[in-house]
């Protein structure tokens, strides 16, 4: 990787700097739409781009480091196509002013040919409560800051970034100044729930020091938010494949952690009541419940903490779907903490449930192997993941394990996991992630041999244990422990 | 002969013996399964959840145990209990119970079988119960014979008044200890009969055993010697019981001196003195059988007489003496309250505060033992008519477990096995002569040669006791096999091949059958057999169909979890004291000290992970008594004292929304006395009262009342819940005044969905040094001046 992308790094910079037309693309338009959440911020930037030498067929995107670091999820797409186009970056640099992301065009364009590319990520962390506390009666207002332009190698023809959010409670937002250059018109309109910067024409290649100095201003968009702002500080899942019981156990662990802005004074449970009494709808940074999306076909869910049940919770249970068809209606849990969760609070606990094996694994007759499909996480709308750990633990025996994940982990291992009437143990297979959105709802899958023998090594180990106590009961029961065999007691 | 009812006649006696054996077993599993399952009620019901209060201790200790390892467990300081004192947990406990699951929870995890520490706690008492069921078998047929046996070990694995202390989640001492006290029971009377080594070994193993699991082994400290005692007295002295008493004894103390918080004791307090006593006594003794061997009978009498006066006079000497010198502690209050159930609220009400602890109330006894507590004294009185050793055993076991049973609520416990035995010896004495198809004789010819025979097995010389095969020979006819019954009625060892000998021995046992009359006596006829067996029957069904129910209502309430039920009948679960402290284990600082009365320190420490001041380990009076003071006194008062012992949060549990009645209302008089134990000129029980001498909560309530911590922070805006209506409290029914009281030094921090359990923070001191109070008030009058209009009426609120 490394060898073949400096050249290109300089070849970037010596483009951008005087051989304008050595630059072989420039950008029609670049539209940027940023949609405001909680824990989530959601951008879909649209490069309408224009081949100007012809046979270049890698395109290069630049972004703030300082966003990338932000950005858990990106994806590079032909607009109205669904394939993601190859990318290839390195790793962010804060001290750089900008990062670079090349992507590999899928065939090269012609002098003037046009393609519009869509760069769309995720970014965590990005907003915080403002002000940093509130009390049960106040509402939820939250921050978020970005760049005005978006930069680029090349030069843009016209640029605009709408900040979208989803209600139209607007507190303030920022009035760029010195635009001047760009545009004549007002530089920023806000319609309804949507503010719109731009549109500023004819901008210069701006992914360099001088343009950044002298035109990038940061904005600052401060706005009402009426969802909850749910972060999983952790989350432990671990499924478990037995083949002797049809069954796949899933189990999460959840440390769930309520980052909207933190309560102010303390929590009055007769407050909390008139409220709930008086207005059907509780502020938006209190959590009372959660509504989850658990596969069809679940069975014996269950939800406990370190102390113990919690018996306040309903499940409507879908059945599993006939092999092949798609999934019509997922089951849903409608899971109530102990308490309701309040600005700042933390809460843990346990989620797991049975699913029929025959729903994620399969038998694969021409390899003969079976092949697991195993979702990384339940899906926690809006909210952001920040360290996630999956475990899959394979039957006993399992061998040729291979596996195949749909975005890199960060770390990942097999290792061995004793667990029920186990004789050598079953392996398991750990990934670690990190900063994990809606957008990685995915799964991983697994595929593995299991012979005859380990499939019959439980029944005969079980057996072996009864007979030898059998054995040693029959034993002990003929032994004369009396020293005297004429006063049996 | 003439049967009642036919039997068949062509079955070898091995089949009779191994049917017999095979059924015992199945029925002796069957007993196993039905306690065991009795027993889970609680995890149907509700969880598998640990109960109550002290078994969230054994829990937390256990825990640490299976994680950290036995030698860490038995350094193991605790800071966060008795903060900011702390207590050393391996000294200061029986670590019996925490041993055990540690051990089974190591097996099995050994074995693969990766068992979750709690559910190991929540099943151990019912597990034990199994155990409990067979070793009550196995001493009751000791007793009398094996269908006996299988009567006590059914009733015992049912019985409510065992259930009570052992249902799944009932993780506490008691849950392993009546197995282990039936088990040394069984081994003493074992030994006693047979004079093994081995069986008196066992009993002073299992009895170190029980000492390291219970407090309540004192039990046995006593039992067994005051049976030595009276055997002693009865003129049984025998090398049996000279060789079964003092190897227990031996091996037993030096054993249970093991234990660290036993240590010393055995040989120094005043409960343990009768062994030691009974020990020495009977070393004289044998030492006298042997002087007497020796010398002639006139020497020895005058011997003994004097040797007897000067032993005696010694004895006490030393024991006054020692005592005097405090040597030997003399007897703990908790003793003085078995003798004098006044004595503890006079002198220790914190014991007397504990509810377990206050005299049985009659219908107790129905409701635990049911129709067993009749059976009881007809058991008693058929062990006279045998009256060997173990039968003495009984009747003095009986005696004094009734005595206590009646002091204190708890030791219904250590009445309940012998109820059990004795019960089922007097229920199978009645089966024996009512299921004997044998049909009473017209001629007395065998009388005189049956008259002999039921009492061959009585007395202390024989051992054979488990044979009872001879009193049914005599009854046999003479037609069928005359010869062989006469012959072999005293030998035993007969060669009959006669199979209905067997059928009828398995079937009939009953050993004493007088007929000294000239007209046969007994019972005539299928009928007369049927009347009495379907009352039986009937009345064993009315005890099973008992006690489900009383297990199912009363005995299966984790406490920790309340159950009600919805409108529509479905059961509703009120979870407040979880939801208070989950919040507090993952909402506050990790090193945050909550003050509570004593009841909910194990909870606290368990459930929520948090330092309490006190808690159920009830070693420091004082301390108890500072926290009763702070809730029983005003909050400048208490103000103080919450700040010297660094207090972050305060619970108290209020069941007025709701009408749970175990709340600290109606606990807050306990607190006062206790409070006034220490501190007689600052806290007055009587202020709490209202001049009528009622306890009120309303605007009848006397000032003090009002004032104090408990008070407000029960009723803290309570009022404001009701809106402009009047605000009542469920549990007192009485009516609470608005506005309700105000805090000053306390802001409410968390109150649960139906305000059972509230939590407040304490103020630190005011960061511009005024006191709380005016520091409140400006805080209040800014704010509504902001808010509102002026108000004029503040003064007067004020």
């Amino acid at each position: 990787m490394r060898p073949h992308r400096l050249p290109l790094l300089l070849l970037g910079y010596l483009a951008s700097v005087s051989f304008s037309s050595a630059v072989p693309f420039e950008n029609n338009a670049i539209v940027r739409t940023l949609e405001l959440g909680g824990s989530l911020v959601h951008v879909t930037t649209t490069y309408a781009i224009k081949a100007l030498e012809p046979g270049v067929k890698t395109y290069s995107l630049a972004l703030n480091p300082e966003e990338r670091e932000k950005t858990s999820w990106l994806q590079v797409r032909i607009k109205g196509e669904k394939n993601e186009l190859p990318i290839d970056e390195s790793e962010p640099d804060q001290n750089r002013p900008y990062h670079l992301i090349n992507v590999k065009l899928p065939r090269a364009l012609a002098v003037n040919g046009t393609l519009n590319i869509v760069l769309e990520t995720v970014q965590t962390h990005v907003t915080k409560p403002w002000p940093e506390r509130a009390s049960q009666t106040e509402d939820q207002a939250l921050k978020f800051a970005t760049d005005l332009f978006v930069i680029s190698p090349y030069s843009t023809g016209v640029q605009r970034t709408k900040l979208r959010i989803l209600n139209p409670r607007i507190i303030s937002f920022t009035e760029p100044k010195n635009v001047t250059p760009f545009t004549l018109d007002s530089p920023v309109t806000r319609a309804g729930a949507t503010v719109t910067y731009g549109p500023y024409n004819n901008i210069p290649a701006s992914a360099n020091q001088d343009f950044l100095l002298t035109h990038q201003q940061p904005i600052n968009f401060h706005y009402y938010h009426d969802q909850p702002v749910i972060e999983l500080l952790s989350y432990s899942r671990s499924h478990e494949i037995s083949h002797w019981g049809a069954n796949l156990n899933t189990e999460d662990k959840i440390h769930l952690y309520n980052a909207g802005p933190a309560l102010k004074g303390h929590f009055s449970r007769l407050q909390h009541q008139m409220q709930g009494f008086y207005q059907p709808k509780s502020q938006p940074h209190i959590i009372p419940a959660l509504s989850l999306d658990l596969p069809p076909g679940v069975s014996n869910v269950y939800y406990y903490d370190t102390i113990g049940n919690v018996s306040t919770s309903h499940l409507r249970a879908v059945q599993s779907p006939p092999k092949g068809m798609p999934v019509k209606s997922p089951s849903v849990l409608d899971l109530r903490p102990r308490y309701p969760i309040m600005g700042g609070w933390n809460y843990s606990f346990t989620l797991g449930f049975d699913t029929p094996l025959a729903d994620s694994v399969g038998w694969d007759a021409k390899t003969g192997k079976y092949v697991a499909e195993l979702p990384i996480m339940t899906l926690f709308p809006a909210a952001v993941i920040d360290n996630a750990q999956v475990d899959i633990v394979l039957p006993e025996g399992a061998t040729d394990i291979e596996f195949f994940t749909p975005y890199p982990a960060i770390e990942s291992q097999i290792s061995t996991h004793v667990t029920y009437l186990d004789t050598t143990g079953r392996p398991k297979l750990t990934f670690t992630y990190k900063n994990l959105t809606p957008k990685h709802v995915d799964n991983i899958y697994v595929t593995y041999k299991v012979s005859l023998s380990a499939h019959l090594k439980k029944p005969i180990a079980v057996a072996v244990a009864f007979l030898s106590l059998f054995g040693i009961a029959m034993f002990v029961r003929r032994i004369e422990t009396s020293i005297d065999p004429k006063t049996k007691a | 002969m003439r049967t009642a009812y036919p039997i068949p006649q062509n079955l070898s006696p091995e089949t009779v013996n191994n049917t017999a054996s095979l059924l015992r077993i199945v029925a002796l599993i069957l007993i196993s399964g039905a306690a065991i399952a009795s027993r889970l009620f609680a995890v149907i019901n509700f969880e598998s959840i640990i109960h109550e209060f002290d078994p969230w201790f054994n829990f937390r200790a256990t825990k640490v145990l299976a994680s950290e390892g036995f030698y860490e467990f038995w350094n193991w300081f605790d800071p966060t209990a008795w903060y900011p004192l702390g207590r050393v947990v391996g000294g200061t406990i029986y670590p019996g119970l925490m041993a055990t699951s540690g051990v089974i929870y190591n097996v099995l995890h050994a074995l693969h079988l990766p068992v979750d520490i709690r559910n190991i706690c929540v099943l151990l008492a019912p597990g034990f119960s199994a155990f409990t069921a067979w070793s009550t078998y196995m001493f009751t047929k000791e007793l009398k014979d094996e269908s006996a046996g299988l009567l006590a070990a059914a009733f015992i694995g049912i019985v409510p008044g065992y259930i009570s202390r052992s249902v799944a989640g009932s993780y506490d001492n008691e849950a392993i200890a009546i197995f282990l006290l039936m088990f040394t029971f069984f081994c003493w009377i074992k030994a006693l009969k047979s004079g093994s080594v081995l069986f008196s070994t066992v009993a002073g193993v299992f009895y170190f055993y029980m000492v390291a699991a219970w407090g309540g082994y004192v039990f046995i400290t006593n039992m067994i010697p005051l049976h030595a005692l009276v055997l002693l007295l009865m003129g049984r002295f025998s090398s049996r019981l000279y060789v079964a008493y003092s190897s227990w004894y031996a091996i037993g103390t030096l054993a249970s001196m093991q234990v660290p918080f036993v240590g010393f004791q055995p040989v120094k307090t005043s409960e343990h003195m009768a062994a030691l006593g009974v020990f020495g006594l009977l070393q004289i003794v044998a030492f006298a059988q042997l002087v007497r061997a020796h010398v002639s009978s006139k020497q020895f009498q005058s011997l003994l007489y004097y040797a007897v006066v000067a032993t005696g006079l010694l004895g006490a000497i030393a024991f006054a003496l020692l005592t005097y010198k405090g040597w030997i502690a003399p007897w703990t209050g908790r003793f003085y309250s078995l003798w004098d159930t006044g004595y503890a609220k006079k002198y220790i009400p914190i014991i007397a505060s504990v509810s377990e602890h206050q005299p049985t109330a009659w219908p107790a006894f129905f409701m635990d033992l049911q129709f067993l507590i009749f059976l009881f004294p007809a058991g008693v009185a058929l062990c006279f008519r045998q009256l060997r050793d173990e039968h003495v055993f009984v009747i003095i076991y009986a005696v004094m477990a009734s005595y206590f049973a009646g002091v204190m609520v708890r030791l219904m416990l250590t009445l309940t096995p012998v109820v059990c035995v004795s019960s089922a010896v007097a229920l199978s004495a009645l089966l024996d002569t009512y299921i004997d198809p044998q049909e009473p004789l017209e001629d007395q010819e065998e009388s005189k040669e049956r008259t002999k025979a039921p009492d061959a097995s009585n007395g202390a010389t024989t051992h054979q006791d488990s044979t009872p095969v001879s009193p049914a020979m005599p009854k046999k006819g003479k037609k069928a096999a005359a010869t062989a019954a006469s012959s072999s009625s005293a030998t035993k060892t007969q060669t009959t091949s006669s199979t209905v000998t067997f059928i009828l021995d398995a079937l009939s046992s009953s050993s004493t059958k007088k007929s000294s009359s000239s007209k046969p006596r007994g019972i005539f006829g299928f009928d007369a057999r049927l009347a009495v067996i379907l009352n039986t029957i009937g009345m064993l069904l009315f005890f099973v169909y008992h006690c489900t129910w009383v297990t199912s209502t009363a005995y299966s309430s984790p406490s920790v979890v309340l159950a009600s039920s919805n409108s529509d009948g479905s059961q509703h679960i009120i979870d407040d004291f979880r939801e208070a402290y989950y919040w507090l284990r993952q909402n506050t600082e990790k090193d945050a000290v909550v003050m509570s009365w004593w009841d909910y320190g194990y909870q606290i420490a368990g459930f929520a992970d948090r330092a309490t001041l006190v808690d159920n380990n009830t070693w420091n009076n004082t301390h108890i008594a500072t926290v009763g003071k702070a809730m029983s006194s005003s909050e400048e008062v208490a103000y103080p004292i919450l700040r010297k012992h660094d207090v972050d949060y305060v619970l108290v549990i209020f069941g007025g929304l709701l009408g749970y009645s175990g709340d600290d209302i109606n606990k807050f008089l306990w607190m006062v006395r206790i409070a006034q134990g220490v501190w007689p000129d600052e806290i007055q029980e009587a202020n709490y009262f209202t001049p009528n001498g009622e306890y009120r909560v309303d605007n009848q309530a006397s000032n003090t009342m009002k004032n104090s911590l408990m008070y407000k922070m029960s009723f803290y805006r309570y009022p404001d819940l009701f809106g402009g209506g009047q605000a009542t409290d469920r549990v007192r029914q009485q009516s609470i005044p608005s506005p309700g009281p105000t805090l000053d030094i306390l802001d409410e921090a968390y109150t649960t969905e139906n305000w059972i359990v509230r939590i407040y923070q304490v103020k630190k001191d005011d960061f511009l040094g005024r006191d709380h109070k005016t520091a409140n008030a400006f805080a209040q009058g800014k704010r509504r001046r902001k808010a509102k209009p002026p108000v004029r009426r503040k003064a007067l609120l004020a």
